[in-house]
Order: C-alpha cells, then structure tokens, then sequence
C-alpha cells in the first residue's frame, strides 16, 4: 500500500458560517446552521451527535455531493463545487455495485485513478486483506454479511487514497471485536501517512479514541456545540485516564444538546 | 450456493457433511436436470394424448383436425423437400433484421429518454400514442412508401419490437438507486463509465425484460405480415394450407414457428442469466 508522497501537506478544510437547508414536506428545515470549523492538514476529526442532527449532511457538503446554502466550503483554499478524487467519502450503507465481485467494487473506485493495472491489481488486494476480507475477493455483495458489507465499502473508499478522507458511521455495523481492530488500523494507517480524515459517530468512545478534536453537534438546527482537543498522540490506550475524564465532558455536552435534556 | 465455492476452506471452514458424498451430489443435480426438462413436457404430452385420442374416435373431422402421425409426416416431408428450410429460413432472416433493426433503435431511444429528461418529453407522448396502434393497422400507411416486398415485413417487424425495448429500457434506467449514481459520482465516473458500468448493469434486468418482450412480438408480427403480403415464409405456408385446406400443413408450420420461438426466448434467456450471474449465486 503505497502512499501518494506529497498528500500529508494537502487536506485543510474550512467552513465558513455554513448553512444548509431542506424543502420537506413543503416546509423549509434548517439542517446546518452557522458551522465554523477548520481542519488541519493530516488532521483527524471525529464529528458526534444525535441521530437526525446533520452529520451526514455535512459529509456530503465536504464531499461535494451537496452545495451549501450559507457560507462556504473549502478544501485546499478552493470552493468545493463537485465531487473530486482528492475526497474520498465512506458511505453510512455500503452502496456496493449488486453486480460487481468484492474486488471489482473495490477496483471500481481506482477507474479513473492515475495508476497502472498492476498497482491497482496489489492496492485492491492489499486493501480487501486489511479489512479482513481475503478470500472473498470473488464473491457477490448479496454473499455478504452486513458488517461484511461495510467492510468492502471501507476499502472501497480507502484503495484511492485520498487527501482528504470522509468516513460516516463506517464501523456501525460492525462487531464490537472488528469494530476497535478496524479503528486500529484506520488511526494506523492515517499516523502513517497523513491524510486529513473526518469520521462521523455516534459513539462518544470512539470519537475519543480516534480524533485527535472531537466535535459535538447539536440537532435542530444542526450546529456546533463543543469541540473538544484529544491531546494524545497515536497509538492510544482505549484505558487511557485522559479518555474517561474526556467521556464525561463530551457525554454532558451531547446530553446538553438533546431537547428532553431541558 | 455454497460459501466454500469462493471461501476456500481457510476462512470458512466447510462442514465435513458438505463437502463428501461428490457422487451423490453429482446424481442430486442429474435428477434435478431431469426433472426441470421432464417437467414443462407434461402438459404438452398430455394434450398431444388427447389429441391423438380426439383424432382416433373421429370426434372432429380429419380435414379440421388431422391426426398427430400425420402432421408429423407432413413435417417430415416438409423437412425433406427442404420446403420447410427454405420457408423457416426465410422467416428468420426477417425477424433477425426487423428483430435487429428495432431491438437497437429500442435501447437507442429508451437510453436516450431515460438519461435526458428533455429527450423523453419529446419522445414519450409520440411513442405512448404510435404504441397504442396494433402493429397490423402500420401496414396499410407503410404499403405506399414501402411497397409490399421486404421492407414493409422489416418495417413492421422492427416496429413490433421496438415498443417494449423502448418502455422497458426507459423504466430500468429510470428505477437504478440514485445512490448508485453517488457512489459514481465520488469516483469521478465520466458519462461514458456511468452508462456502462452503473446504469446498463443496474437496467439489465427490465432491458432483458424488454428484449424478450420484443422477440415475441416480432414473431407475431412475422406471422401476420406474412398472412398478408408474402408467397414465402412460414406465415404464408400457414395461409397456402388453409387455403388448400391441408390442415396438416398449417399445424407443422404453426409447431415449427412455436419451436423457433421458444428456441430465440430460451437464448435470450441464457444470455440475461449470464450476465446476472451476481443474482443467481454460482
Ligand atoms: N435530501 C434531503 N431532503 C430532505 N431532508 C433531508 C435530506 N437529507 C437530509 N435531510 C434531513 O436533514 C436532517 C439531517 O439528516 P442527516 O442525514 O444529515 O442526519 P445524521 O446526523 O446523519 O443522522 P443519523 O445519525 O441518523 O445518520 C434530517 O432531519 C433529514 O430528514
Ligand atoms: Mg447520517
């Protein structure tokens, strides 16, 4: 698994005074309002909140999948208007092609990748190996397990080696023993070669263990509440005092943000 | 399906039952093969029976209903006059051209509607309306510009098979998940990868749907204009029986058009599952 060289340098994202909003039911609904955040080349932030409250939505913002209605968003100084091969985004499902083989959906994320068959052939293969899948290279997404699933749609999303890596709930659906293995190895790979990362959860444990800032939204309209600095490098212990004494801070200010909290 | 076909033994290891007894399994799917050729001939047989007593007892006269031997001498004779070659091969040449010509502009028109919005406003309403016109009521407007030779019998074939290509190319491109379309989009799909590598094998089972749909009708169609306008062909050996009054004549080209039929479904068949193989697990 060879690392671009010059990605660690790349990867700053802003959100300048970010808002989104939805047409529902004829009604308009505030999704995202005034989000301010910047993040760090080869930073890794981890994005907590209550279902509902526009995590996703801002994932797909980053990813260019969606375009703001207030504010701007910027990656590397220029305005996202569209996809780009320089995000990478994890899907909350799996989104697998139903028609392709495990390594084809793989491969499917190198087509337009600036690499030779053969690099390509050994990044799939590394990538299905990391996430513990070798062996069902050739085998159909309907042969898979949900947590299965999502495990091919990680390397999916990890194989082109993006600068910038966007990952929602990728570990929901996994076992509580491939979950801390995957989260492993993802920080691992991440210290190693720097690609600045936003994962979403709603596991306050492990927005702790892996972002070096967790941020805590808060739902209706979706809005930054806390951001809290995990000033510990990598690898972390899961044991470690620092991470207790964080759950607590970050619990109270997810419970703050529920509306029954009141 | 069995997860050890791709697992391999180290990441799953097969139960011991599974994997002995290959002869067993081996006389399992000979009888399951039997059964599924053995099964769709009960029904036939049995009418053929009834048939044959219904021909023996005389309960129809022999003119209207000729006896299964004889038919099949007929069709043997046919067969060795090469009479029947001749007139089956000609019938298939038309439905492969009318078939072809049709089936293409089909998926050509229905990709087109269901990748552009603008396109599809332009073209349903004038295909729902031309659609709702039997292929039959074509033939007198096509007859002045065509003539009655080979053009016209192509044109109404193609004419029989494009509808159902059409609607069911523009329905299957239109139901594949805008997730999917995402999923491309991230990975910077141009049109091109999107048409061929998302939007063709999530529409494949409507598209088949509507090829096959198209085949039959381009048979129909074969039959009909041929009963009109033709001194060759199967159609017509259906008209020269009747008109002879040489029953057995018209049921050996009615059983050989049949067999043509379920012979090109049944390939169109093969060709579908295979590109599906994803549904049915190997
Ligand atoms: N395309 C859309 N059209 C209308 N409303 C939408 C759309 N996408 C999201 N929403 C609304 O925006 C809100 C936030 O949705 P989002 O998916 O971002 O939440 P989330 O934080 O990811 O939730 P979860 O943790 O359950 O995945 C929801 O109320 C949802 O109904
Ligand atoms: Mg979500």
């Amino acid at each position: 698994m060879s690392a671009p060289g010059d990605v660690a340098a790349r990867g700053r994202v802003e959100l300048r005074g970010v808002g989104k909003r939805f047409r529902v039911d004829g009604r308009e609904l505030t999704v995202l309002d005034g989000i301010d955040l910047v993040i760090e080349p080869g930073e890794f932030v981890t994005i907590l909140g209550a279902s509902g409250c526009g995590k996703s939505t801002l994932l797909r913002l980053l990813a260019g999948l969606e375009h703001p209605d207030a504010g701007e968003v910027r990656h590397d100084g220029r305005a996202i208007a569209g996809t780009g091969l320089e995000r990478g985004l994890v899907f909350q499902e799996p989104r697998l092609f139903p028609w392709l083989t495990v390594a084809e959906n793989v491969a499917a994320a190198l087509l337009n990748a600036p690499l030779d068959a053969d690099a390509k052939r050994r990044a799939v293969a590394g990538h299905i190996a990391m996430v513990g899948l070798g062996g069902f290279e050739r085998a159909y997404p309907h042969q898979l397990s949900g947590g299965m699933a999502q495990r091919v749609a990680i390397a999916r999303g990890l194989v082109n080696r993006p600068g910038l890596l966007l990952l929602d709930e990728p570990f929901g659906a996994l076992d509580a023993f491939t979950r801390e293995q995957l989260q492993d190895e993802l920080r691992a790979l991440q210290a190693r070669e720097g690609f600045t990362t936003v994962l979403v959860t709603h596991d306050v444990e492990e927005a702790l263990y892996l972002g070096d800032r967790v941020v805590v939204m808060s739902p209706r309209p979706g809005r930054i509440r806390a951001v809290i600095a995990v000033p510990l490098g990598q690898p972390r212990d899961r044991a470690d005092e620092l991470l207790g004494r964080l759950h607590h801070a970050a619990r109270a200010a997810l419970r703050d943000t529920l509306p029954l909290a009141a | 399906m069995s997860g050890a076909a791709y697992a391999g033994a180290a990441a799953r290891p097969a139960a011991p039952g599974r994997r002995a007894g290959g002869a067993g399994r081996i006389a399992a799917r000979l009888r399951a093969g039997i059964a599924t050729l053995l099964l769709p001939l009960l029904v036939p047989a049995a009418l053929l029976l009834l048939w044959s007593v219904a021909s023996d007892r005389g309960w129809l006269p022999a003119q209207i209903l000729p006896a299964p031997g004889l038919v099949r001498d007929t069709l043997l004779d046919l067969w060795r006059s090469s009479d029947l070659t001749r007139d089956a091969g000609i019938s298939l040449g038309r439905v492969a051209q009318g078939f072809a010509l049709g089936g293409a502009l089909g998926l050509l028109l229905g990709a087109a509607m269901g990748l552009s919005r603008t396109a599809e406003d332009y073209l349903k309403p004038l295909l729902t309306a031309l659609a709702q016109v039997p292929t039959i009521g074509w033939v007198p407007l096509l007859m002045l510009p065509l003539g009655i030779g080979e053009t016209l019998k192509v044109a109404i074939i193609a004419k029989a098979a494009l509808v159902p290509v059409v609607l069911n190319t523009l329905a299957g491109i239109r139901a594949v998940p805008p997730a999917l379309f995402e999923v491309a989009a991230v990975f910077r799909y141009t049109r091109a990868q999107l048409l061929g590598r998302v939007l063709l094998p999530a529409a494949v089972p409507p598209l088949f749907a509507g090829l096959r749909l198209g085949l039959t009708n381009a048979w129909k169609a074969l039959v009909a204009v041929e009963l009109l306008a033709s001194s060759e062909g199967l159609g017509y050996q259906l008209v020269w029986g009747r008109q002879m009054m040489q029953m057995d004549v018209v049921i050996a080209a009615m059983v050989v058009i049949a067999a043509f039929g379920l012979l090109l479904d049944a390939g169109l068949g093969r060709v579908e599952r295979r590109l599906q193989r994803w549904r049915v697990a190997a």
